[in-house]
């Protein structure tokens, strides 16, 4: 293993270099690398500078999301040698996330996905216009920390109810933290509905999720 | 009643381009180029098979419709080139030729600043009734969205209890904003013809006009289509209105975003005139940008700006009348940034001919609708109203010359006769403190804020709508409740 690729895969992940992120990584696993070291000395230690530094204003959100988006393009080379070695991924949480049925706005949900996975959560998304049923199988199937729901209209925000009530009907809901976002969304109504979490926006939601999970944010 | 008028401003002519022609037509021959090869999404198998029949070229599996550009020209030679916004009440009609501009109430807040706690809460009924009614007093607005939402009432129903307090409290045109079912759309139209006297008299003087809105980027969802078809069956005309944040639902170039926008508006007006040729309708647009570090919408700044005169541009490019989003400050209270932001808003709606500004009321970047803003930003129209008049006259009594030779130098015209004939020509402020200092720090030192609070109070208090036709209210009644047996569910 080199030092020199695992630099060089930090700063493809802070820079959002796809081509120098893969090829480190490619690098880094043809050279016999330990996959736990790979994620946890350059991908994670990479997404938590990143964080840092979009704390400080020196990085914007779109610099987020594409970080995120090669960090996943990464994880899905090394999980395969991960799993063959036997190994364990250290994830801070696991995540479902889904924007509500009959709602097609899911750009929020998309940004607290990737600032998420920028903070070493595990997510699935579910995607937009969301069946509660799907919900109810992900949450069965994958047994997640969070379930996320996000709705944008004054008119499917209704919904996030109905899924927790869902949520409650097949006794899944003491298994799950539940967090609800979206413009019209507030603490009153998350309080209203007994979701677990709210947050206003992208960044306030992976504190919360962290907070949710007693996790040092 | 019978001499109220609607505060408009006046246009320049020609207005203020802020692109030069070969933007616009590059804008226009990317859009061409859009709708062609990547095509729009639209989410209904009826709708696609019906724009397939009518020359778009039909993608079912991805549910995509392309527009060939022949397709595009024709479809776009079938919108009627008037668009008569009536009043219920007499005199308040929208005059839509281009030498005025008209200012309307924003809508659809999820909440409200509460007028006596001065806190944010969820919105109800009654707080699109007390909008209205204020936005009814009030000179400079034009038109009527839905302030709020009924967020109380069951979600089919819930567009109607907006336009039955809407209808209850205002004579002023409406235009409703979430009437996004075909269903919901039809007994739109029946309650407006009830106020205004038969479907007949609907079509001649359609007291009520429609908006529907894309899903950025380039979706159309199925039921807002329909709902346009079935606006125009009844004679109500439906522009659309889109809302691409630049950076995130939109490219982050400023050329770019104003592709997706006009491609979004242009697109569903296509599809409008394909299925529903000869339909009414407006160019409407709110887009805005990302923050760029929350990911949050901005709604105030120099691209909102820009995109606001790119829109009046484009839709006249088109031969189209405009709807523009206009104010709804990113500011969480009445303060400078709202000032800054609403001032130079309405100033850019003005100067560069947009036909309908909305709208007044809003704050969080349109989240949150306040009485106070909506007392506030009529207020600051009434400004730029009073701006666009220019110096009004330059004939001899304007120009004054006798009466400057009567004072002679060193004299003062407080006491002319001309002084006195035109002394109420000159804008007066309501929410502007300018008396001394003195007062000020004896008042508690009051802020605009203040003074709005009592104005919107006063009017809630002492203001009457125009009158609807007797017995009209029951039915307009009815009509909800007969639509929440057929399609709401018992709970």
């Amino acid at each position: 293993m080199s030092e020199e690729h695992m630099e060089q895969l930090r700063q493809a992940l802070i820079k959002a270099d796809r081509e120098s992120g893969l090829a480190a990584t490619e690098a880094l696993l043809a050279e016999g690398a330990d996959p736990v070291i790979i994620l946890q000395d350059a991908m994670a230690v990479a997404m938590f500078t990143l964080g840092a530094m979009w704390s400080r204003g020196e990085v914007f959100l779109p610099e987020v999301v594409a970080s995120a988006t090669l960090f996943k393009m990464c994880n899905d080379l090394v999980e395969p040698a991960l799993l063959a070695a036997g190994g364990e991924k250290q994830i801070t949480g696991k995540v479902i996330l889904a924007t509500v049925k009959g709602d097609l706005h899911d750009l929020g949900k998309n940004m607290v996905g990737a600032m998420l996975k920028t903070a070493g959560f595990e997510v699935t998304d579910l995607g937009k216009d969301t069946p509660t049923q799907k919900i109810l199988d992900a949450v069965r199937e994958l047994e997640p920390d969070i379930v996320g729901m996000s709705a944008l209209l004054t008119t499917t925000v209704p919904q996030q109810k109905v899924v927790i009530e869902a949520l409650k009907k097949e006794g899944l809901f003491d298994k799950v933290k539940v967090m609800v976002g979206g413009a019209p969304v507030t603490q009153e109504w998350a309080d209203e509905i007994g979701a677990d979490g709210f947050a206003p926006d992208a960044p306030e939601a992976v504190s919360r999720a962290k907070a949710l999970l007693g996790v040092a944010v | 009643m019978a001499d109220r008028e609607i505060r408009t401003v006046t246009h320049r002519t020609p207005p203020l381009d802020i692109m030069p022609d070969e933007a616009v037509a590059a804008i226009r021959d990317a859009t061409t180029e859009v709708l062609e090869r990547t095509g729009i999404e639209v989410r209904s198998r009826a709708i696609l098979a019906q724009l397939g029949a009518a020359g778009a070229v039909i993608d079912e599996e991805t549910g995509r419709a392309r527009f060939p550009r022949e397709v595009q020209a024709g479809a776009l030679t079938t919108v009627p080139p008037d668009l008569p916004l009536a009043s219920r009440e007499p005199g308040l009609d929208i005059v839509l030729d281009g030498t005025r501009g008209y200012l309307g109430v924003d809508g659809n807040a999820a909440e409200v600043v509460d007028l006596d706690t001065d806190q944010r809460r969820a919105s109800s009924k009654a707080d699109v009734a007390a909008g209205t009614l204020i936005g009814d007093a009030l000179p400079q607005i034009g038109y009527i969205w839905q302030p709020a939402v009924s967020r109380e009432m069951p979600v089919p129903s819930e567009p109607l209890h907006n336009l039955e307090a809407n209808l209850n409290n205002t004579g002023k045109h409406i235009v409703m904003m979430t009437a996004v079912t075909p269903e919901q759309a039809e007994a739109s139209a029946e309650m407006a013809a009830v106020a205004v006297g038969g479907a007949t008299a609907l079509r001649e003087r359609p007291i009520l006009s429609a908006f529907q809105c894309s899903v950025s980027p380039l979706v159309y969802d199925g039921g807002p289509l329909a709902a346009a078809v079935e606006f125009a069956k009844a004679g109500v005309p439906s522009g659309f209105m889109v809302m691409p944040i630049l950076g995130a639902t939109a490219p982050i170039t400023r050329a770019g975003t104003m592709v997706v926008n006009n491609a979004e508006v242009i697109g569903g007006v296509i599809a409008h005139q394909l299925l529903a040729p000869g339909a009414r309708t407006f160019y409407a647009s709110a887009v805005t940008t990302m923050d760029l570090w929350s990911g949050a919408a901005n709604c105030g700044g120099p691209e909102d700006l820009v995109f606001q005169m790119a829109n009046a541009q484009l839709a006249r490019a088109y031969g189209l009348r405009s709807m523009v989003g206009t104010f709804a400050t990113g500011s969480k209270t009445s303060d400078w940034q709202g000032g800054v932001e609403n001032g130079l808003s309405g100033f850019a709606s003005w100067i560069s001919g947009v036909d309908m500004a909305s709208g007044a009321g809003l704050l969080y970047a349109a989240r949150v609708f306040s009485a106070a803003q909506l007392i506030l930003d009529a207020e600051l129209w009434d400004l730029v109203c009073s701006t666009s008049e220019g110096v009004r006259g330059w004939d001899a009594e304007s120009l004054a010359v006798d009466v400057i030779d009567a004072v002679q130098p060193g004299g003062h015209f407080l006491d002319q006769d001309h002084t006195l004939t035109h002394m109420r020509e000159v804008w007066q402020s309501k929410m502007f403190h300018r008396g001394n200092w003195e007062d000020w720090e004896a008042n508690g030192r009051p802020v605009s804020k203040d003074r709005a609070v009592e104005r919107a109070r006063e009017i809630l208090e002492t203001h009457t709508p125009y009158p609807l036709p007797d017995g009209a209210a029951d039915t307009i009644r009815a009509i909800v409740e007969r639509f929440e047996d057929e399609h709401v569910e018992a709970a």
